[in-house]
C-alpha cells in the first residue's frame, strides 16, 4: 500500500490537468441534464426585477473585462434579456477601460436579439475616468458625467433617459463585478448616499466576501459566478451558456472533491514515512 | 446555413490558436506560450491607452474646451477645463528631475480630494453597518409573527446571530496579541481559528468553482470554433501546436539543452 501511495503522490501533474480537461470536455460534448436548484440570493434579484414596473429605469454596470467573460457574461445577458422582457429602460455603463468594447457588443447583441432599439430603449454610456467620482457625478447629474454616450450621441434629449437626472432617479441598479471598482464601491458611494435599490453580480472568487452585504441588506440579491447565471437562467426560462455549462462545472468539482480525498488518504498512509515529502 | 463574415471566421482563429498557445504552458514553458503572454500584454496596454485617449483626452478635455471656446471666447467659463488638464500635467513633471516637486500639487490634490470623499462614506457603508449587523436580537420573528430563533435557513434569526457573535469576537480574540493565549483564552483562540478555517475553505471552494468555470468558457468557444463554418479552426490549430510542440523539444534535444 506505501508503495502504490507514494507513486501515487509523486504523478506527473499532467496527468491531473488531462483528468480536468476530461470532464470539463464530455459533459460539454454529451450533458447529463443535472437539476440547478436556484439560491435564495439570486430569486431575490429575479423577484426584484419582476416587481418593475414597465419604462422603470435599470442600470446594469459591466464592471469586468473580458478575462472575466464566461463568469459575468452570461449573467450580464440573462439580466439583459429579463429587462427587455419586462420592457424596462436600460442604462448600461462600465467602470473597466478593457471591458468597453465586450459591454458595447453583449447589449447591442441582446438588445438586437430582443427588438430594441438604442436610444429609445436602451443607451450604453460607454466608459468614463474616476470609479467612485464618477459614481457621485452621477449623483449630481447623469448629464454632466455622461454628456454624450458611447457612440458620441448627446445623452440629453435621448427618450430612454426621459425624466431621469441623475442616479436618484434610478429604480434599480445591479453591478456585474470582477473586483474594484465593482459592486462595493456603488453601494458606498452610489446607493448609501443616493437612496436606490442596488443588487451584484460577481465572479466565484468575489462571492464569498459580498455575503456580509447581502446579509445587512444593503444588496438585495447576489449573483455569484457561472452557478449564479446558471440559476438565473432556469429563472427567466432560458437555457444559456451557463445552464450549458453546469454539468461540466459539477463534473470537475467531482473530480476534484475525488483528488482531495484520494492524496489526503495517501498522506495518512505515507505519515512518518521518510520518503513523504519527494 | 449562411457564411459567416471573414472578421468574425479570423477572430475565431486568433482566439483559438492563442488559447492553445497560452494552454500550452501546462506541458511546460516554451515559445508558443511567452509568444501569447506577450502579445497579451502588449495589446491590452495598446487597447488601453487608445481607448483612454478618446475618452478622456478628446471626447471629456478637447471637444468640451473647444466647443465652448468657439461658442464664447471671451467668457472666462470656457477656458475652466484647462484647470484640471493643468492639475493632470503636472504629474507628469516627475519625468523632470529638476521640477519634479511640482507632481506633489497634483498628487496632494488627489490624495485630499480621495480620503476625504472616501474615508467617512467607508467608515458609514462597511464599518458601521456592518457592526449593526452583528448586534442583532436574539428573538427575532419572521413573517406571520412566529419565532424564528431556531430558523437556520434566516440569516436574521436567534441562532445565525449568536453564531455571528461567537465567530467575530472568536477571531477578533486570536488577532488579540496583548493577552497569552491559555486557559480560556486559549479556547477562544482556537475557536476563532476553527471560524477562520472555515472562512478560508468557503472562499477556496468558491475560487476553485470560479477558475473551472473559465476553464469551462474556453472550452466552449474551442468546442463552437471546431466546426466546419469557422473551418475547423480548433482541430487543425491544436494540430499545429502539438507538431510545434514536438518539433521545439526535438530541436532543443539535440542541442544537448534541457526543454
Amino acid at each position: 500500500m506505501k508503495a502504490f501511495a507514494r507513486r501515487m503522490v509523486a504523478i506527473d501533474r499532467r496527468i491531473i490537468f488531462l483528468l480536468i480537461a476530461a470532464a470539463v470536455l464530455v459533459p460539454l460534448l454529451r450533458p447529463f441534464g443535472l437539476p440547478i436548484k436556484v439560491s435564495p440570493e439570486v430569486r431575490a434579484v429575479y423577484d426584484y426585477m419582476e416587481t418593475l414596473p414597465e419604462r422603470s429605469v435599470f442600470l446594469l454596470s459591466f464592471d469586468f473585462d473580458p478575462s472575466s467573460k464566461p463568469e459575468l457574461e452570461p449573467q450580464a445577458v440573462a439580466l439583459l434579456r429579463h429587462a427587455f422582457r419586462k420592457n424596462l429602460r436600460v442604462i448600461v455603463m462600465t467602470h473597466w477601460l478593457t471591458g468597453t468594447g465586450l459591454a458595447d457588443d453583449v447589449v447591442s447583441t441582446v438588445a438586437a436579439e430582443m427588438g430594441k432599439q438604442r436610444g429609445t430603449d436602451y443607451v450604453f454610456l460607454g466608459w468614463a475616468p474616476g470609479a467612485y467620482a464618477l459614481v457621485i457625478a452621477m449623483g449630481q447629474d447623469l448629464y454632466t458625467a455622461f454628456p454624450s454616450d458611447y457612440r458620441k450621441i448627446p445623452t440629453k434629449d435621448m427618450a430612454v433617459l426621459e425624466g431621469v437626472r441623475s442616479l436618484r432617479d434610478v429604480n434599480y441598479l445591479i453591478s456585474l463585478a470582477a473586483g474594484n471598482p465593482g459592486i462595493e464601491m456603488w453601494y458606498v458611494f452610489g446607493k448609501d448616499k443616493y437612496r436606490f435599490e442596488m443588487a451584484g453580480g460577481s465572479t466565484g472568487v468575489m462571492a464569498p466576501g459580498l455575503y456580509p452585504f447581502l446579509r445587512s441588506g444593503q444588496i438585495n440579491g447576489l449573483i455569484g459566478g457561472l452557478q449564479g447565471a446558471a440559476e438565473y437562467e432556469t429563472l427567466i426560462g432560458l437555457t444559456g451558456t451557463a445552464t450549458a455549462g453546469m454539468d461540466a462545472q459539477s463534473a470537475t468539482h467531482f473530480v476534484i472533491i475525488l483528488l482531495v480525498v484520494l492524496c489526503n488518504m495517501f498522506y495518512f498512509v505515507l505519515r512518518g514515512d521518510p520518503g513523504r515529502s519527494r | 446555413m449562411p457564411a459567416l463574415p471573414t472578421e468574425a471566421v479570423l477572430g475565431a482563429w486568433v482566439a483559438t490558436g492563442l488559447t492553445l498557445f497560452i494552454y500550452s504552458f501546462l506541458y511546460k514553458d516554451n515559445p508558443l506560450f511567452k509568444l501569447s503572454e506577450h502579445l497579451y500584454v502588449g495589446v491590452s496596454i495598446g487597447y488601453s491607452v487608445v481607448l483612454a485617449w478618446h475618452t478622456i483626452f478628446l471626447r471629456l478635455l478637447w471637444e468640451p474646451l473647444a466647443q465652448a471656446v468657439r461658442d464664447a471666447p471671451s467668457e472666462a467659463g470656457s477656458y475652466m477645463l484647462l484647470l484640471p488638464a493643468s492639475i493632470g500635467l503636472l504629474m507628469l513633471t516627475r519625468f523632470v528631475p529638476r521640477i519634479a516637486w511640482l507632481s506633489r500639487l497634483a498628487f496632494a490634490f488627489v490624495v485630499g480630494f480621495g480620503s476625504g470623499v472616501a474615508i467617512p462614506r467607508t467608515v458609514s457603508a462597511a464599518i458601521l453597518k456592518q457592526i449593526e449587523d452583528t448586534v442583532q436580537s436574539l428573538a427575532p420573528t419572521g413573517t406571520g409573527g412566529y419565532s424564528a430563533f431556531m430558523d437556520l435557513a434566516l440569516p436574521q434569526s436567534g441562532i445565525n446571530a449568536i453564531i455571528l457573535l461567537i465567530g467575530v469576537v472568536s477571531v477578533l480574540f486570536y488577532f488579540f496579541f496583548s493577552v497569552e493565549h491559555t486557559g480560556p483564552g486559549r479556547v477562544a483562540a482556537r475557536t476563532g481559528v476553527y471560524f477562520l478555517m472555515l472562512a478560508f475553505g468557503a472562499a477556496f471552494g468558491y475560487t476553485v468553482m470560479s477558475r473551472m468555470s473559465l476553464l469551462i468558457g474556453r472550452f466552449r468557444d474551442l468546442i463552437t470554433f471546431s466546426g466546419a463554418e469557422y473551418g475547423y479552426a480548433t482541430l487543425i490549430l491544436l494540430l499545429v501546436t502539438v507538431l510545434s510542440l514536438a518539433g521545439w523539444e526535438l530541436a532543443v534535444r539535440r542541442k544537448g539543452g534541457k526543454a
